[in-house]
């Protein structure tokens, strides 16, 4: 209890040192709760989330950092790896792959690595896997951006960028609905 | 380690041999005569010597890395050197997680300071600990770290801290710096090492009693056979219920699930679990994705309950793919009836023979009381030991005969082998086989109805008459049996195709009796001779002349004697399990 305590507070002050280090995560602690965490991430990219910030949620075991913390996407996103509706992440090195070397910090790291890199045949989404799987990467791709911009993009912008979604080529209407 | 040292002349002679004569010849003849083994808990270490033992002189190792080894090969050592010859020692150890790092000093210097990357601690040499594998961390994160795995049940494999890194940590030192705070869970880490033997052994089980007696069972070369404990208990070894034969264990485990009430508990089991495809203990999904991977380390595809490679990773579930909808063309409701019916007859023949056999039971009272007025009597006939053997004996038929009704339920059922035989097939092989069971359960029922005459009250020559009936009776049952188990190994399950049905051989002589194994851990070249003294020793001064069967027995002679003294040795078993029917003939 008092090391997974002292390990975080020593994480919560490395994280405000070097807040600008790496510009794709900011990772932020619960005002009153130091086992709460949330971190807002940017979308890789090259990657059908670009452009979008997922927020993720960190609840923090009292064994940590011998036991892995528990993540999961606050952010609706559509992802092989992610559950469309309680965000839980299957990644393994937040499961049976857990080093206590880990940190919060490489935690975001790796699961940016795996937005860029989905993991299609171990799939909590199996729509999404599906479409991997199929070799539909078009239909992935497309689906992914427009939740990405649906759920992960502020208002004004995501307006703007629908539109160019509905009359651009990517999603017809027609196909939408089919 | 340290037992090893005192037999050092005995040591050099063994590892000589052994690494002379290579790896196709180390296989010894086990003694003849009963090769199941008691392991308790004082002969646990012992029973695992002889494993660590020839591991660590092949590959010139400590005990903790043999054990590692062993525990990662599920105590094969053949299996263990075979991947040694066909992998090489650095693949295997890396597999295992084995460091064996030469000379390498572990301690630090206590007055250079190590940076600890659990704790993010700055802690001088002395507060830090460096393993085999060459990662530093602080000895409160070590510590801390074993504990958690340790009460995660992970002693076995608990491996190194660092990101990547698959070395198993030494023993010895999680020994050593979980004692210092909790010594009772090095106590329960010590007894986890210890009882890996057993958990991870497919050649050792525990003894399923309840309440548990602490032993367990080893077996040579077959697992498929059903075994006595010390403590009583007959059981399959195979699937650990009661004892089965000749049923298979997936028939068996089919049939008690089908005559067992569905209770709450089981339809939540059902829902809510998949059994792991090895070690068969139900497993909830707690989370992720449909790779799932049991406590006992097999992974397995969720959807389907099958087993999936071991080279598998959490991206990509090798070789497995279940997806494929299976059409079931016939309607299941029009069948439930007449499956019904079917069972309804199998069951209650299963269940009249089963309650028999617990009334003959209550039998072995009144029979021995009558054996005893009888030999009371003035009588030319001194020798009752008839009675008994062929109360033995219809024990024994009843038994065989209960099981080959679920037997015949499944094997001329539709539910496990319908693409095996074709129609006409089956009816010929079903009619076969009820042939025989018939022929059996009328000898069986003779048996029983002479074996219930007041004997006792009788004139010497009806009483002889009867002896020679029982005797008779008890020659025919037991050719029956094993007849039968003939026609079922050759015939039935012989000839199948995709299953792997598997039943513990016919035994005429009744269940094996594993035997003690000697806590004081003895040389192996010289193991065959010790167990002579020491079953004769026990066996009560009983010697083999005075056994009616002693001479020209046409049965498996020498080791079949040994066999019979040693089980004499078990105090008061009333009558004699080990007399051939054979034997009974010239009684």
């Amino acid at each position: 209890m008092q090391a997974s305590r002292a390990r975080l507070f020593k994480e919560y002050k490395e994280v405000q040192r070097e807040k600008t280090a790496d510009p794709d995560i900011q990772l932020v602690c619960d005002d009153s709760n130091i086992f709460k965490w949330t971190a807002l991430i940017k979308g890789p990219s090259e990657t059908p989330f670009e452009g979008g910030v997922f927020q993720l949620a960190f609840a923090v075991p009292e064994q940590y950092p011998l036991q892995p913390p528990q993540v999961r996407f606050l952010t609706k996103i559509f992802h092989p790896n992610v559950h469309f509706k309680t965000g839980e992440i299957c990644l393994d090195i937040l499961k049976n792959a857990w080093s206590p070397a880990w940190t919060l910090q490489s935690v975001c790291r790796a699961i940016i690595a795996l937005m860029a890199h989905p993991e299609p045949d171990s799939p909590l989404n199996c729509d999404s896997g599906n479409l991997l799987r199929s070799g539909d990467t078009r239909g992935y791709q497309s689906m992914a951006r427009m939740y990405t911009r649906l759920a992960a993009m502020p208002k004004k912008v995501r307006s703007v960028e629908l539109l160019q979604v509905w009359h651009g080529t990517t999603i017809q209407p027609s196909n939408m609905l089919s | 380690m340290e037992d090893y040292s005192s037999g050092d002349d005995d040591d050099y002679v063994y590892s000589d041999r052994d690494s002379l004569d290579g790896l196709e010849n180390e296989e010894w003849v086990p003694p003849k005569g009963s090769s199941t083994k008691v392991i308790t808990r004082e002969s646990l270490l012992a029973a695992q010597k002889e494993d660590l033992r020839r591991v660590m002189e092949l590959l010139s190792l400590g005990e903790h890395h043999a054990r590692t080894l062993l525990i990662h090969s599920r105590w094969d050592v053949e299996k263990l050197l075979a991947v040694l010859v066909e992998k090489g020692k650095p693949s295997l150890f890396s597999e295992a997680g084995v460091t064996v790092n030469e000379g390498a000093d572990s301690s630090l210097p206590s007055s250079s300071s190590v940076m600890c990357d659990i704790c993010m601690e700055e802690v001088s040499g002395d507060k830090a600990t460096r393993m085999a594998c060459g990662h530093c961390f602080c000895k409160d994160c070590w510590t801390e770290h074993f504990i958690v795995k340790i009460n995660e049940g992970q002693s076995k494999r608990i491996r190194c801290m660092a990101h990547k890194c698959y070395a198993i940590c030494d023993e010895a030192v999680v020994r050593n710096l979980v004692s210092k705070r909790h010594p009772d869970l090095a106590e329960k880490f010590d007894r986890f090492l210890l009882e890996s033997y057993i958990e991870d052994n497919k050649m050792v089980k525990w003894c399923p009693s309840t309440p548990h007696c602490g032993n367990a069972i080893r077996v040579e070369e077959d697992e498929f056979c059903e075994v006595e404990c010390t403590c009583g208990l007959q059981f399959c070894f195979s699937c650990l219920s009661e004892t089965h034969s000749p049923c298979s264990c997936l028939m068996w485990e089919l049939w008690i699930k089908k005559c067992r009430d569905e209770s709450e508990t089981v339809n939540w089991i059902t829902v809510h679990t998949k059994p792991c495809p090895k070690c068969h203990k139900p497993v909830e999904k707690n989370g992720g994705c449909n790779l799932v991977s049991c406590i006992c380390g097999q992974a397995f595809c969720w959807l389907c309950g099958g087993a999936t490679g071991r080279e598998h990773t959490w991206s990509s579930i090798a070789g497995h793919s279940c997806g494929r909808y299976v059409e079931n063309g016939e309607q299941k409701t029009e069948r439930a009836k007449r499956d019904l019916y079917r069972y309804m007859h199998y069951h209650n023949r299963y269940k009249a023979h089963t309650d028999s056999f617990k009334l003959e039971s209550k039998l072995r009272e009144t029979i021995l009381e009558k054996v005893s007025i009888s030999e009371e009597r003035e009588s030319r006939l001194r020798d009752f030991s008839w009675v008994t053997n062929g109360l033995y004996r219809l024990f024994r038929s009843r038994r065989v005969l209960s099981y080959s009704y679920p037997f015949a339920f499944y094997m001329f059922g539709e539910e496990l082998f319908k693409d095996e035989m074709t129609m006409d097939e089956r009816e010929l092989k079903q009619l076969l086989f009820e042939d025989q069971q018939q022929q059996l359960e009328g000898n069986v029922e003779k048996l029983s109805k002479f074996l219930e005459e007041p004997f006792d009250q009788y004139p010497d020559d009806k009483v002889m008459d009867i002896r020679m009936q029982v005797i008779n009776l008890s020659v025919i049952t037991d050719n029956l049996c094993k007849k039968m188990y003939e026609c079922i190994e050759n015939d039935l399950l012989g000839c199948l195709q995709l299953g792997t049905h598997n039943i513990a051989p016919y035994k005429s002589k009744g269940i094996e009796r594993a035997s003690e194994l000697s806590a004081c851990w003895s040389n192996k070249s010289n193991t065959t001779d010790k167990y002579q003294p020491l079953e004769c020793g026990t066996s009560g001064g009983t010697s083999e002349n005075e056994r009616p069967s002693g001479s020209g027995s046409s049965d498996d002679s020498g080791c079949f004697s040994r066999k019979r003294a040693k089980k004499d040795g078990f105090g008061p078993s009333f009558f004699d399990l080990n007399l051939p029917a054979e034997g009974i003939d010239r009684n």
